[in-house]
């Protein structure tokens, strides 16, 4: 067989191209041209540019047909290019409160920006692969990117300490994916996902403790990806020390990718194995993600530490939708690949269906929250501050509705978004999750994850209470920032009230019938 | 008649404050008087859209009326459904009535961040009329949860010395409650319809459960033996009382009633007049406003099952809130647990199933608007003016202030349901209602009883404050009641006397629905009648996306595509209900029945 690249593989990986591109020209005009200008400017726009494009290409691929490219490495399917938009909008606002970050650190470098895009490219295909070595060959290329990004400001041990903390755990986690892999690989025979199921189901037969392990392994790496307790230790100090913006990817765009990844390997290849084990597993990962983040959250007084907690505790919601996947059918009879009607799971395809819109929606209005909010906090934080620890204290926070009336609106809405009230974004993602949650029977799931939410609902108000009901400490200065942060925090404000109010476009891009691609 | 206006009027009620809130926020900060000045527009002609919607209401028709319907997110079946009935039409037109007389209130008392209270005001407005118009489930949890928002920050901004704490504690108690409650209405949701067909509607989430309320009404009833079950009705079965508790908990938190009425008094003494106000008048009536409209029509068999639990509480709530009261020496304390009590005898009356009960939930849900509503306002003036609550830091004020003592006397007598005021009208329904019912006559006498502590606690409070020697010296300088101060006291001295001695008119308005709400509560039998089932409005095929020409093979096996209330209620149409019009574009309207009700 002659490997061919046809125009059909062109398309799905054309995203993730354009990011890299873009990622090349910062990086070469940093050598040649950059010495000679004085301002960086051109920088942001070339990324935010890049990023727009990527985006809207990818919303383009929604309507091709799904179906696997570049010879089963990759699917393409509305999922996966859902998901690029998704990582799309997280890098464009990413960028935007980039410029202002860095210009007031006068650390602008095309570096930033291009680790920031072969980040971004790294989810974008992270999301297409459908074959283990590639998956793990874009897990590493996001996560090399965001290690270094991590620790890209170099002043000072936190950062140098973070970026440290975070590539170890992150090799570590990577290395449990990929030995998860091979075990697999050593079980089937192949690392592509389309051709395992057959020997999977064989496999599981003759060498059923190889397959389980091999599964656990590969989750367990996920876990840590998207941060769910028990593997969320690294979550609170990495996302702390990592300079606001990196934190805002992270917490966005990494985690989606790595959720989009995990949802195609086990929907893809659980069939074939007994169908309680993951919905076991991921009941209990997201019962036990959503009340420690938001447990661990609540005495938490650092903003950024607490938005940490509290992006646990939103992976812990998703692992709901996920866990929803794999239910049994209400009636207690087991499901899923064993009855040839039904291919995967006891629920029904159009309820999996379902689940799988609650999930891309919930991504996206958690990307555009949780930007935002981090966003502002890289607005409000002084640089003087970051090397005492207090530059993320609520009481900086103090006031800012009198001193920044726009911030301070913005920041609230982005709080009561991730706390679920309505009329916000959150609110919307968080009842098409949790519909699809009560529709396969997990009523018991569900109570779990709205009277954790309600106890962060606390923690989301106090920042609000500061913001609006506390008065401003004395001497407290905003530092002026660029145009572009305030577009963003408008952008992503706007985003969140709007599609909170409006959710109807969203909703209707992703009404198709086969969101994932299965055979 | 049936104009296009009758279609609209509900949109009109229910946005204009928040057109009027864009404006203020336009406005510049320092412009205070502006400020004010274009709210109190706002919320006057807020207030005459409530009235005309009040007013071109069809009295003998138990129905929904001026419903107004367009697609939202059809995807899952959530629609934007506006639509008013007795009960809704009256607290409406209080809600308008109450919005000028609030601004007036706070005119002077809040001086600072003027422009975000007034916003706060208008959003909340909004939210509370969209509340009271909702016949989507979802629609009205949205509007529900959006009420805490500005309340929250009316207490927390504008309050006394605790108003963090008060806030916080006003905030995540209602969280909690209707969280859980969402979990409850999503299982309904999938309960009622099946795939493909499901809906938030209310009227189609009723009529779909109507079925399966009537076999576990039957199964209940036979002491579960025989039963036939549909598969909705085994569902119903095992989580109606579930759903039923979890939408109870809800309400009775908004009440509220007995074991969960703790954030009230910390709410109510630290929020601004204004605050105190929308509280009593409008807030509180969304406990038992979803009791009427949700929990108990759409659990009949839940709630015919839990009648005796939820009507004691409601009488423990009566006597102990009373006896509360006799404890304070905080006067907006006093005020705040005197609520617990009255809201106890609305409960009552709802929990009786009986016509004259629930009628007298409804009056009583209105007096308790007007009496509690215009003692917090009149406490609120002499707060103004002194800045302390206790009862002991006043006394003697009926020499200063012999205007003032006259209006307080009045409200005191409505509190206290004095013959020829309005409190006596409810309160006599309710207690008619409730010895009529099947409750336990124990029940019915503690309520009765309890009418005389009433008039022990407020009489004694106005005794304290009022009459006797002018104790301090601060009180001897009080100035009377002010021009501004007459105009918004004044309507509420009026309503005292008008909805005293001249009730019918309003319950005219509510007994049809309440005797439609009495049926849908406790029916046993014939799911047919026209009485039970719920006439649907439709929207126009084209309306709903996905049934577009573009994707025709969606709407061919509709796998995730739910057409909504479409197809499926052009079979449920209730027998002889009212034709529907199709007016272009998304809205259909209902036209205005001529006299008969179907």
């Amino acid at each position: 067989m002659t490997p061919v690249f046809t125009s059909s593989d062109f398309m799905p990986v054309l995203p993730a191209g354009i990011l890299v591109v873009a990622a090349i020209v910062l990086m070469l005009s940093e050598a040649f041209l950059a010495a000679n200008i004085a301002s960086r400017a051109y920088q942001s726009v070339l990324a935010v540019g890049a990023s727009l494009l990527a985006g809207a290409v990818a919303l383009y691929n929604m309507d091709l047909p799904s179906g696997p490219v570049l010879q089963g490495f990759a699917v393409q399917d509305p999922f996966s290019s859902f998901l690029t938009v998704t990582v799309c909008v997280g890098l464009v606002l990413a960028s935007l409160f980039t410029a202002g970050f860095l210009q007031h650190r006068n650390a602008e470098r095309g570096e930033f920006y291009a680790l920031v895009l072969f980040a971004g490219a790294g989810m974008s295909l992270l999301a297409l692969s459908a074959e283990f070595i590639t998956l793990f060959i874009n897990l590493e290329v996001l996560s090399v990117a965001t290690y270094a990004l991590t620790a890209f400001l170099r002043r000072g041990t936190r950062f140098s300490e973070a970026g440290f903390k975070y590539f170890i755990l992150g090799a570590f986690a990577a290395a449990l994916t990929l030995y998860g892999a091979a075990l697999l690989y050593g079980a089937t025979g192949t690392t592509k996902f389309i051709e395992m199921a057959g020997p999977l189901k064989e496999a599981m037969q003759t060498r059923p403790g190889l397959v389980i392990a091999g599964f656990g392994l590969v989750l367990a790496g996920f876990a840590f990806k998207v941060a769910a307790v028990p593997f969320h230790m690294w979550t609170p100090d990495v996302y702390e020390g990592a300079p606001t913006p990196v934190t805002a990817l992270m917490s966005a765009g990494v985690k989606a990718a790595a959720f989009a990844a995990m949802i195609r390997v086990f929907v893809l290849l659980s069939p074939a194995i007994d169908p309680q084990i993951p919905f076991v597993a991921f009941s209990m990962l997201a019962a036990l993600t959503m009340v420690g983040g938001n447990l661990l959250a609540l005495p938490q007084r650092n903003v950024k530490r607490m938005l940490a907690y509290s992006s646990i505790a939103h992976a812990g919601y998703l692992l709901v939708g996920v866990a929803a996947l794999f239910a049994p059918t209400p009636d207690g009879t087991a499901r899923v690949g064993l009855l040839t009607s039904t291919p995967l799971t006891g629920i029904s395809a159009a309820m999996q269906n379902d689940a799988f819109r609650g999930i891309l929606f919930y991504l996206l209005g958690y990307t555009v929250t949780a930007v935002g909010a981090f966003g502002c906090i890289a607005a409000v934080e002084r640089r003087e501050d970051e090397t005492r620890g207090n530059a993320w204290d609520l009481d900086r926070f103090a006031g800012l509705a009198q001193r920044k009336p726009v911030w301070a609106a913005a920041m609230a809405a982005f709080m009561l978004s991730l706390g679920g009230i309505p009329p916000t974004v959150g609110f919307v993602g968080k009842l098409l999750l949790f519909r699809s949650a009560v529709d396969a029977g997990l009523l018991g799931l569900a109570v779990v994850g709205m009277l954790a939410s309600a106890a962060g609902a606390y923690y989301y108000l106090r920042v609000v209470v500061y913001m609006y009901m506390r008065p401003s400490p004395e001497g407290a200065l905003v530092t002026e920032r660029r145009w572009t942060t305030e577009l963003a925090l408008s952008l992503s404000a706007l985003a969140t009230v709007g599609l909170g109010i409006l959710p109807g476009p969203i909703a209707e891009l992703l009404s198709r019938a086969d969101l994932l691609f299965r055979r | 008649m049936n104009s296009v206006f009758d279609s609209r009027i509900l949109n009109l009620v229910v946005w204009s404050p928040a057109v009027f809130a864009l404006l203020v926020m336009f406005l510049p900060k320092g412009e205070k008087g502006q400020i004010r000045t274009a709210t109190l527009v706002g919320m006057l002609l807020n207030g005459a859209f409530a009235a005309l919607s009040f007013h071109r209401f069809h009295t003998p028709v138990p129905e929904f009326q001026q419903e107004y319907l367009a697609a939202w997110l059809p995807e899952i079946g959530l629609s934007y459904h506006l639509g008013i009935d007795g009960i809704a039409a009256t607290l409406v037109l209080m809600t308008g009535v109450l919005g000028p007389l609030v601004v007036m209130a706070s005119w002077r008392f809040i001086d600072e961040r003027v422009k975000e209270f007034h916003l706060a005001l208008l959003v909340l407005q909004t939210a509370m009329m969209g509340a009271l118009c909702s016949l989507d489930l979802l629609l009205f949890y949205v509007f529900f949860e959006a009420m805490l928002v500005p309340m929250y920050f009316l207490i927390g901004v504008w309050g006394s010395e605790e108003r963090q704490m008060a806030s916080m504690k006003f905030f995540l108690y209602t969280l909690v409650g209707s969280l859980l409650m969402l979990v409850a209405l999503l299982g309904v949701y999938f309960i009622a319809n099946p795939a493909g067909q499901r809906t938030f509607d209310y009227a189609g989430i009723y009529n779909g459960l109507l079925a399966a309320s009537h076999e576990v009404s039957a199964c209940v009833k036979n002491g579960n033996e025989n039963c036939v079950l549909g598969a909705s009705g085994v569902a119903l079965l095992r989580y109606g009382p579930w759903f039923f508790a979890a939408f109870a908990l809800a309400f009775a938190i908004k009440v509220p009633m007995f074991p969960v009425h703790t954030w009230l008094p910390d709410a109510h003494t630290q929020a601004p007049v204004a605050g105190s106000m929308i509280l009593a008048a409008v807030m509180l009536k969304m406990g038992t406003f979803g009791f009427w409209r949700f929990a108990l029509p759409l659990f009949p068999a839940a709630g015919q099952r839990f009648q005796t639990v939820v009507s004691s509480l409601a009488v423990v709530g009566i006597v102990y809130g009373a006896l509360m009261c006799l404890a304070q020496r905080d006067i907006k304390r006093l005020i705040a647990y005197s609520s617990v009590s009255h809201l106890g005898y609305c409960m009552l009356g709802m929990m009786s199933f009986t016509p004259e009960g629930a009628s007298g939930a409804a009056y009583q849900m209105l007096n308790h608007g007007v009496s509690t509503g215009a003692l917090f306002l009149l406490f609120g003036m002499l707060y103004e003016r002194r800045h302390v609550r206790l009862m002991s830091d006043y006394g003697g004020l009926a020499k200063v202030m012999p205007l003032y003592t006259a209006f307080f006397l009045i409200i005191t007598f409505s509190s206290v349901a004095v013959p020829g005021t309005n409190g006596f009208v409810g309160e006599f329904l309710v207690l008619l209602g409730s010895f009529k019912s099947t409750l336990p006559l124990g029940l019915s006498v503690a309520a009765t009883t309890a009418v005389v502590l009433g008039a022990a606690y407020m009489l004694w409070m106005v005794q304290k404050v009022f009459f006797g020697p002018i104790t301090r010296p601060e009180n001897a300088a009080l100035k009377d009641i002010g021009l501004r101060e007459l105009a918004t006291a004044l309507p509420f001295i009026a309503l005292v006397f008008v909805m005293g001695l001249r009730p019918q008119p309003l319950l005219d308005v509510i007994n049809a629905s309440s005797e439609r709400f009495v049926t849908r509560s406790t029916y046993t039998t014939d799911t047919a009648n026209a009485a039970v089932r719920m006439a649907v409005l439709q929207l126009p095929p084209a309306a709903v996306p996905g049934a577009v020409p573009a994707r025709p093979t969606i709407t061919a096996a509709p796998p995730n595509i739910n057409p909504g209330v479409v197809d499926r209620l052009r079979n449920l149409r209730a027998p002889g209900s009212m034709p529907t019009v199709r007016l272009p574009g998304n809205a259909v309207m209902m036209p205005a029945p001529q006299g008969t009700a179907p």
